[in-house]
Parts: structure tokens; sequence; C-alpha cells
């Protein structure tokens, strides 16, 4: 069974008349990456910032390790914020020493974690240069490593992939794989869902200040299946639609060439995914077939736009 | 607490290490020195005309001035004593500016007094003492003790002369001394706005910039802005340490090669001043130098700089603290880096007001309004600063009660402006109007 890092309850908050959370509940485990997905003005970062302690919220309350969370609590958590900035004034090492400190490291500590990450980033020529003269992605560098200086438990990134070029995206992913691994537990908000499906283990999705869902990605993927199934192979065309009989239904097709096709079915009747392989096998030369899951594009589309709707 | 430490020393070291802190610690203090110096050197050289009436009722003046050029003073003569109730308001003495009395008791006390109308200047004070006390010199030289003048000038005792406003003919104020409060509340008001602007845009910048959330993502509000005025507050200290050090050491080389007193007479040769007595020049050269007396004697003499500098860091911290937090929680709760400048037009006017209170009470100490003005937390640096340098300190309990009702105002506003700061602080976008304040001041 997993373990619980974090566990909101019932949290509520509004800004004079507005409600930025309302009853919104949910739990991270230990060593997950966990997605908080929604649309602009949802109530995300509001949440986040009630879990860092920077607002409280008018109700509800927030468990860290087991427990009611304390300041000093604040010291295992990592957050990046979305709109995230530095002191212009200060070089990268000083900016980085200064957060460190922050968070209780000593200094030989924080040169040791400084080694380590200047030269994952290959940044080592720009510790002694004031971040006013670095260029945007390696300001985000720098606070993405002033994020994880400390070795934080949890750590929560508002948009982290942001501003920078694929290759630094892949990076951090990389980093963030590297975390995980070693047992730290993710708070990923953003919206990018392709980077939702490559790296969370389960998500919540916020939208109008209330919590929809909440799940590992293949349970809010399966929940929002359609029903479609795809069959790639090689054979005629008219076979494959003879073969399917009255159990199913072509959806739509791809054709690829050389006899070659994809086709999407949906079910019939009380048919099933065996029945459908049944039917084809012999008639056509399957080379493979899967059920189509939404993707969590879909998924997020699928959760928020009917609620949109409905106003 | 350690948050709050070391937040103030990042804040420190910004503005220590800025090259504004710099040209400030050089530029400033320098500038004081030129300035001292212009006072000491030029102060009054504005050209006041005086018609003295000289009262002598023992003809002992014999109805002569010492011999002399100068036509910026004309002295006449009574043989009879006049009060100065009658010399101000009877029509006869109206066309007289000052009237000095030369009685039997000036032989004695050395002491002799001048009702004025008008406030002379400097220069103009030390023109008709120098006059006067020659002649005096030569009478008492001559008919008391019937040796020279020069010998006299040797073992003398110099003339007091005690300028008395007739509009104020019991002295209440002790205007020159309380320039020197005046000047050291006016640093204090300069600071205070200086760096106070300095807080609210460091947290205008740093809410603008977002990394204000990264900050509180380890700390709380309150040690955020505890740090950030203490570190504002230490960098302004130790840019007052420079100046006090720079400003001592200019004063201290200024007595020692500039302003050495000439008629100090261990200074001064009295024998060739009096072969050139007739020389115009010279004899400027003489007021001047008594003048520069004047000016090094209170800066060097008068003034108990010890006792006032330590009041001076009192009021200082009090009255930055107290101003300090309404700065940073105005920074607090702009929407953007450029919004709020109609609240800060308000706050340099409260300290413009609270500079023109210590000019007020240069010229009435003992008002009703000062007394009170003196407990006002918002004026308290200043008009205490005034009246300690006037005297009132060194035994009235009134300065404690300024300066504990000003430590006291000081935390007060520092709980109200942390709750406007804590609520304000992640608030973006908006367009800061006194709603929003009284909004963030009355949550929780």
């Amino acid at each position: 069974m997993n373990e619980t890092l974090l566990e909101v309850r019932n949290i509520r908050k509004s800004f004079f008349r507005k409600e930025a959370l309302n009853n919104v509940s949910l739990t991270v485990n230990k060593g997950e990456v966990f997605g908080l997905l929604g649309p602009n003005g949802a109530g995300k970062t509001t949440l986040i910032r009630v879990i860092n302690r920077i607002i409280e919220p008018d109700e509800g309350s927030v468990k860290f390790d087991g427990h009611l969370m304390e300041a000093n609590d604040l010291r295992r958590i990592g957050y990046l914020p979305e709109e995230r900035g530095l002191f212009k004034d200060m070089t990268v090492e000083n900016h980085a020493l200064f957060l460190g400190k922050l968070r209780g490291l000593q200094k030989k500590d924080i040169q040791n974690k400084m080694e380590f990450w200047f030269e994952t980033f290959q940044m080592n020529d720009w510790r002694k240069k004031r971040i006013e003269q670095l260029s945007k992605g390696m300001a985000q560098k720098v606070q993405f490593i002033c994020t994880v200086l400390h070795e934080p438990d949890l750590l929560i990134l508002d948009e982290p992939f942001s501003g920078f070029d694929p290759v630094n995206v892949e990076l951090i992913k990389k980093q963030l794989m590297s975390m995980r691994a070693e047992g730290k537990t993710i708070i990923l908000s953003t919206h990018n869902m392709k980077n939702v499906e490559e790296i969370c283990d389960r998500a919540a999705l916020i939208h109008e200040a209330k919590k929809i869902t909440e799940g590992t990605i293949s349970e809010l993927q399966g929940a929002q299946k359609t029903g479609l199934y795809a069959v790639r192979f090689r054979g005629n065309m008219l076979t494959f639609v003879n073969a399917l009989w009255t159990g199913f239904e072509v959806y739509d097709k791809t054709e690829h060439g050389d006899n070659r096709f994809t086709v999407r079915v949906t079910m019939r009747n009380e048919s099933s995914f065996d029945d459908l392989l049944n039917v084809l096998i012999g008639q056509v030369s399957i080379e493979s077939a899967w059920e189509v899951m939404p993707t969590m594009q879909d998924v997020f589309i699928n959760l928020v736009q009917p609620v949109s709707n409905e106003e | 607490m350690k948050n709050s430490l070391l937040i103030a020393m990042r804040e420190w070291r910004a503005r220590v290490w800025s090259r504004s802190f710099l040209a400030m610690s050089i530029l400033g203090p320098v500038a004081v020195l030129v300035f001292t110096y212009l006072i000491f050197a030029f102060g009054d050289e504005g050209e006041q005309k005086w018609n003295v009436l000289v009262t002598d009722p023992t003809n002992a003046m014999e109805g002569k001035i010492m011999p002399g050029k100068d036509k910026s003073v004309t002295y006449s003569f009574a043989n009879t004593e006049i009060e100065h109730e009658d010399f101000r308001e009877g029509s006869r003495y109206q066309e007289f500016d000052a009237m000095i009395e030369i009685n039997r008791k000036v032989f004695e006390n050395k002491i002799s007094h001048v009702f004025f109308r008008d406030i002379p200047s400097a220069r103009l004070r030390t023109k008709v003492q120098y006059q006067v006390e020659r002649r005096l010199e030569e009478v008492i030289a001559d008919e008391k003790f019937g040796i020279s003048v020069q010998r006299y000038r040797k073992i003398k005792r110099p003339l007091t002369m005690s300028f008395v406003d007739l509009s104020d003919p019991y002295g209440e104020s002790n205007s020159l001394n309380g320039w020197v409060g005046f000047f050291l509340g006016g640093v204090i008001i300069l600071f205070i706005g200086l760096f106070g602007m300095t807080i609210l845009r460091s947290v205008a910048r740093e809410k603008s910039n977002r990394i204000v959330e990264v900050l509180m993502g380890t700390c709380s509000s309150r040690q955020l802005m505890t740090g950030k005025i203490l570190g504002v507050g230490l960098s302004a200290m130790l840019q007052f340490v420079v100046w006090i050090v720079i400003i001592g050491f200019g004063l201290y080389w200024m007595r020692e090669t500039l302003f050495v007193d000439l008629l100090d007479p261990r200074n001064a040769n009295f024998e060739d001043a009096a072969q050139q007595m007739q020389n115009q020049s010279y004899a400027a050269k003489q007021f001047s130098s008594i003048e520069y007396n004047r000016f090094v004697d209170l800066v060097y003499n008068k003034i108990n700089f010890g006792l006032m500098l330590s009041y001076f860091v009192g009021f200082f911290i009090g009255g930055y603290l107290f101003y300090a937090a309404f700065f940073a929680s105005l920074g607090a709760s702009m929407g953007t880096e450029s919004d709020g400048q109609q609240f800060v037009l308000p706050l340099v006017f409260i300290l413009l007001i609270s500079l023109y209170t210590g000019y007020y009470t240069m010229n009435y100490p003992g008002s009703t309004l000062v007394e009170w003005l003196q407990y006002v937390p918002f004026t308290a640096p200043v008009v205490a600063m005034v009246k300690l340098a006037q005297g009132y300190g060194e035994n009235g309990y009134q300065i404690y009660i300024s300066m504990a009702i000003l430590y006291a105002s000081a935390v007060g506003m520092l709980l109200i402006a942390s709750r406007i700061y804590k609520n304000g602080i992640l608030q973006f976008g908006h367009r800061l109007r006194l709603v929003h304040l009284l909004k963030w001041l009355r949550k929780t």
C-alpha cells in the first residue's frame, strides 16, 4: 500500500467574495509524481500556496508526512512558482547560497550540492555572473537548482518546463525521473498534457475551485475511454469490413499504402476485443491491435468543457 | 528570527555594495562639510544696516565708538537709562533698530544687553560686539587701570553681549544651538525618507518579479518584512556612522587648519592688531574670525555631541522603524512596481511637515503646540532633537516619554503594517486604492 506524504482535506479559500477553492481534498503518495491539472484560474496556484503555507485556508487542513503541516516542514519542500523571480543583482553562486541557507543548509553543504548541479546543467562558467547577465533559459536553470538544492522530500513545480528549449526540457525531465527513483515526491502543475502522460503517476483535475477528479493516469484515461479499438493490418479493406459483420462498426480508417491500414472500430452489442480478433484472424494479416485510450489532452478537454458549457 | 537575519544580511549587502551607497556615503558628508565651511566663511555676507542707540547714563563712552569706516552700523548715544519696554513702544525710539545698554554693571560683569527689533545677522552682531568692545577696552584700560589698551587686552575678560529680541525679551529660544538639533533632526528625516523609499522600491520590485513567492515558501511574511526593514536599517546606520566619521574628521581638520581662533590670545598678535586697527580689510578679517568663533565654538564647544548623538541614535531607530513599516506595507500593497505613487506623496508630505515642526520648535520652543508635537510619533524625532539641542533633555523627563511613545507607536505600526504586508504581498495587477489597504488591514 502506498504511503501518504501529503493529505489535503476540505480546503476552502475565498478572496473577498470570490471563491478560489471549494472543499478541495487530495492525497499525494510518497515517491510519486502527481499532476495538478486545471485550466487557468481554476485554483491550482492557490492550492499550492496553501500547501506551502504562503496563504492560510479559510477551512480545511494540510497533513504532511502524517502530521498537521508546520512551518518547519517547509524545509522539506522545494517550491518553484510559475512566475518565478530572482534577485537580479546577486551572482548565481550567492543566490544559491542565500536560498540554501534560508532552507537550513550549511555553507559547505550548499557548495557541495552546487558543484553537482552546476556540473549537471553545465553552468560552471556562469556561477560568478550576476543574474541580470543570464539568458532567460539560464536563469530558469538557476531557479530550478535553487528549488532542489536542499534535496526536498516534496518538490512542487508550477509549470517547470515553460521557457525551456526541448533539450533542456528533456534534461529537467531526466532529473525529475531520477529524483522519483530516489523516492522523492513531486507535484507537477502544468498545462502540457503530454508531459503529464510521460512522467505523472497520478493526477487531480481542479476546475472552478473544485476538484473534479483524481486518480492514476490510466484510471483517468480509462474513465474517459470511448470504446474504440484500433487494428493495424495488411490485406484487403473489403475483406476486413466483411469480416466485421454485425458485431462491429468502422469508426475511421487510415491508409498507409502497400495494402496497409489502421482502422478504428466500435463494438456493437456485447462484442469484446477478443471477438474482434477472432473474426479478423485468417481474414487479414494483423500487425497490431489495441484499445484506443484517450490522451490526457482529451481527458482534460472532456472534463473541463462540459462544466464550462453548463454556465 | 534566523530567517529575518539572513534576509537582513542579504539586504544589507545589496545596499552596501551598491554604487549609490558608496556615493551617498562620501558625497553626503562632503556636502555637509562644504555647507558648514560656507556658513563658517561666508554665512553672513548680506549687508544689513543697523541704527543703534547706546544708553550710557554715566557717559563712560563719551559718545564715541571705535574708529572705522563701517557704514552698516550707525551709533547714537543717550545719557539716560531706557527700559526695553519704553524702547520697544516709544515713538521717538522707533527709528532705532537696537538699543545697547552700557551701565555700571557692564564694567563689573562684562555683560551688555542688546535689545533688537529684527533679528540681526551673525556678522552684524559680531561687528557691533567688536566695535563696542574695542571702545570699552579703551575706557576700562585708561580709566580703571591706567594701562595701555594692548596690555589690557592681554589680561581682559571678553565682553559678553546678550542679544535680546524685543518681542521675546526673556529669551526663551536658543536658536543657534537649535539649528544643530534641527540639522540632526533633518538628517533623521532625510535618512528615513531615503531609506524608506529604498524599502518601498525594493519590496515592490521583489513583488513584481515574484521572488517574494519563493521566499514566502520558506519564511513568513512577517520575517520577510522584518528582515527587509532590519537590513535596510543597518545599511542606513552604517552610512550614518560613515557620515559621523567623515564629518567629525572634517570638522576637526577645519578647526586645526582653516578656522584657527584668531582672537585666541595664544594665536593672536595684538601688537600688530593695534597697529593695523585702522586697516579695514584687516578689521573685516577680524570680524570674520569672530564669526568663525561663534560657529566653531557652537560646533566644537557648545553642543554636547555625546548626548546629542546618543539621543539621535535612539530617535533615529524609533523614527526609522515607525516610518519604515509604513513604506514596507505600501510597497507590498502595490499592484505594479509603478503603482502607489499617490500614497508616496502623502508620506513625503508628512516627512516635510515633521521637518517644519523642527523649524517651528526652534522659534517657539516653549509653546503648547511644541509640547504636544514632541509626543506625536510623526514629529517626535525632529522636535525632540531641536529641544535637546536647546538644552531641555539633560534633566527633562519629557524626552523619555517622547521616546517611549515613539517606540510603542513603532511596534504598533509594525504590527499593523505586517498585516497589510501579509495580505497585500501576493495581490497583483490591481490599482492600489485606500479601500485595499483597509480590507487587508481588517483581514486576519
